[in-house]
């Protein structure tokens, strides 16, 4: 069982690994395999060209940071997030402050977006609904305050039977990681709780991939070990 | 097996971000213990970005001051913010890796779900068996706040002003209707009356005294007058 957990946490540490190498650059697979996958939560056989081009703007913004393609996702959006913002905030100010604060995080959180876990309008709509949500209570209830994407999870899997399984596992899991070394307990939270990919991380603490990855391996046999001394 | 849930109502709202803070953290933290009710928002939100997104239909065609608005706000974007954004991204501190997401209370600690992770700011107060943690959601309508009962503790008979909110996040308890399991979801209204005791102990999400407040979207209550009514 805990094994199991622990080979769970290193299959993801596999998927964001290629995810950050590989599959972003292939986008011929990636646009077949997300119309595949939405094909059966959207009740809908035929492959959507729209769906396929919003994702490559996407993949483009994220691996060259391509203005022209943002620009295209801008227009393809803003009117719809304006008109969205017109309807819920009641007021033509509020609704192009929503066109900002939405189309600068898609912007800045691109690299974050996979097209294998939603499509891009889905995931537009959460950032857009979560940011409508905090201004709503700033509006209503005079609150600075940043719930959204605690209530509505922006880069977590949409897949809902790891819902359960991820909350009751790190329940007990986080206990373990406050316990390790505090270098290794950098790398292990930041690439699971922060999900950055391993050169992210690398970069944000200034030190080689290599070492980023020995670190996370020692951590990862440590909670291994943690797991089962406590458990069995 | 978990047996009580939102309602579809509720659900449907919530995917439009139409409800107060204090019902979206339970509904929320509901989903997280719940794989059925969290894939049916997942189809619900699947749904409305659909509609907001992909049908052109639906949109009222914007007038010509805002598209140029818009313009001007795209031209700006590709001058000037994409560009800081970038900078900023750089050189931003990232601040502690993980929040504390756990109360102590009687000397146990419960994990709590990932929508409490910003919520718990003040501490616990009680007396006897029974504890209560506010949380400050900045509702004036409705109170919410995580719920200790003691092993062997019971909360009196009551009844309620509006409705009652209950969501059992561990341990167990039951009340002349039923057991109740952790992640279950219990809205009374103030018919009900009934006084909940555990064996083992509990800890709970409770929103209390909130009459007609949950089930109303906010952007509804955003009409000033709505306030007048409470």
């Amino acid at each position: 069982m805990l094994h199991r957990d622990l080979l769970d946490m290193s299959e993801k540490m596999e998927n964001i690994q290629s995810q950050s190498s590989q599959t972003r650059y292939d986008k011929g697979n990636l646009s077949l395999r997300s119309s595949n996958q939405r094909s059966g939560a959207m009740n809908s056989d035929e492959p959507n060209p729209l769906t396929d081009e919003l994702a490559q703007l996407m993949m483009l913004v994220a691996n060259n940071r391509c203005k022209t393609s943002f620009a295209k996702l801008f227009s393809h959006f803003a009117p719809k997030i304006n008109s969205f913002g017109v309807q819920r905030l009641s007021q033509q100010g509020l609704a192009m402050d929503l066109v900002q604060e939405t189309m600068s995080r898609v912007w800045t959180k691109a690299h974050l977006y996979n097209a294998d876990k939603a499509a891009v309008s889905t995931w537009v709509f959460t950032i857009m609904r979560n940011q409508c949500f905090d201004m709503l209570r700033k509006v209503q209830h005079n609150r600075e305050d940043a719930f959204g994407d605690d209530i509505w999870p922006l880069f977590e899997s949409d897949d809902a039977e790891n819902n359960d399984d991820d909350f009751l596992l790190s329940a007990s899991l986080l206990q373990h990681v406050e316990e390790l070394p505090p270098l290794q307990r950098q790398v292990v939270q930041g690439i699971y709780m922060q999900e950055l990919t391993q050169q992210e991380l690398a970069d944000k603490l200034n030190i080689p991939i290599g070492t980023v990855k020995s670190r996370l391996r020692l951590g990862l046999e440590k909670l291994k070990s943690f797991m089962e001394k406590h458990y069995d | 097996m978990i047996n009580y849930h939102p309602d579809q109502h509720l659900l449907s709202l919530h995917a439009k971000g139409e409800l107060p803070l204090s019902m979206s953290i339970a509904i929320s933290a509901h989903a997280e213990f719940c794989a059925h009710c969290q894939q049916q928002l997942d189809q619900m939100t699947l749904a409305l970005s659909e509609q907001q997104f992909e049908q052109n239909q639906t949109i009222q065609p914007a007038s010509i001051e805002q598209h140029g608005q818009l313009d001007d706000l795209l031209n700006q974007f590709l001058n000037n913010t994409l560009d800081s954004l970038d900078t900023e991204v750089k050189t931003k501190p990232q601040s502690s890796l993980v929040a504390d997401n756990s109360v102590t209370i009687k000397g146990q600690q419960y994990m709590l779900p990932r929508v409490f992770k910003q919520q718990i700011t003040s501490g616990w107060q009680g007396i006897g068996k029974v504890s209560r943690l506010r949380l400050d959601t900045g509702e004036p309508q409705a109170r919410a706040s995580l719920l200790h009962i003691a092993a062997n503790g019971e909360i009196p008979d009551h009844t309620h002003k509006g409705s009652e909110l209950t969501l059992l996040l561990a341990g167990e308890f039951s009340d002349c209707y039923n057991t109740y399991k952790p992640g279950d979801f219990m809205l009374l209204d103030q018919n009900h009356e009934h006084s909940p005791k555990t064996t083992e102990g509990c800890l709970c999400y409770t929103i209390v005294d909130a009459p007609l407040y949950f089930t109303k979207g906010i952007s509804k209550l955003l009409n000033p007058i709505g306030d007048l009514l409470y």
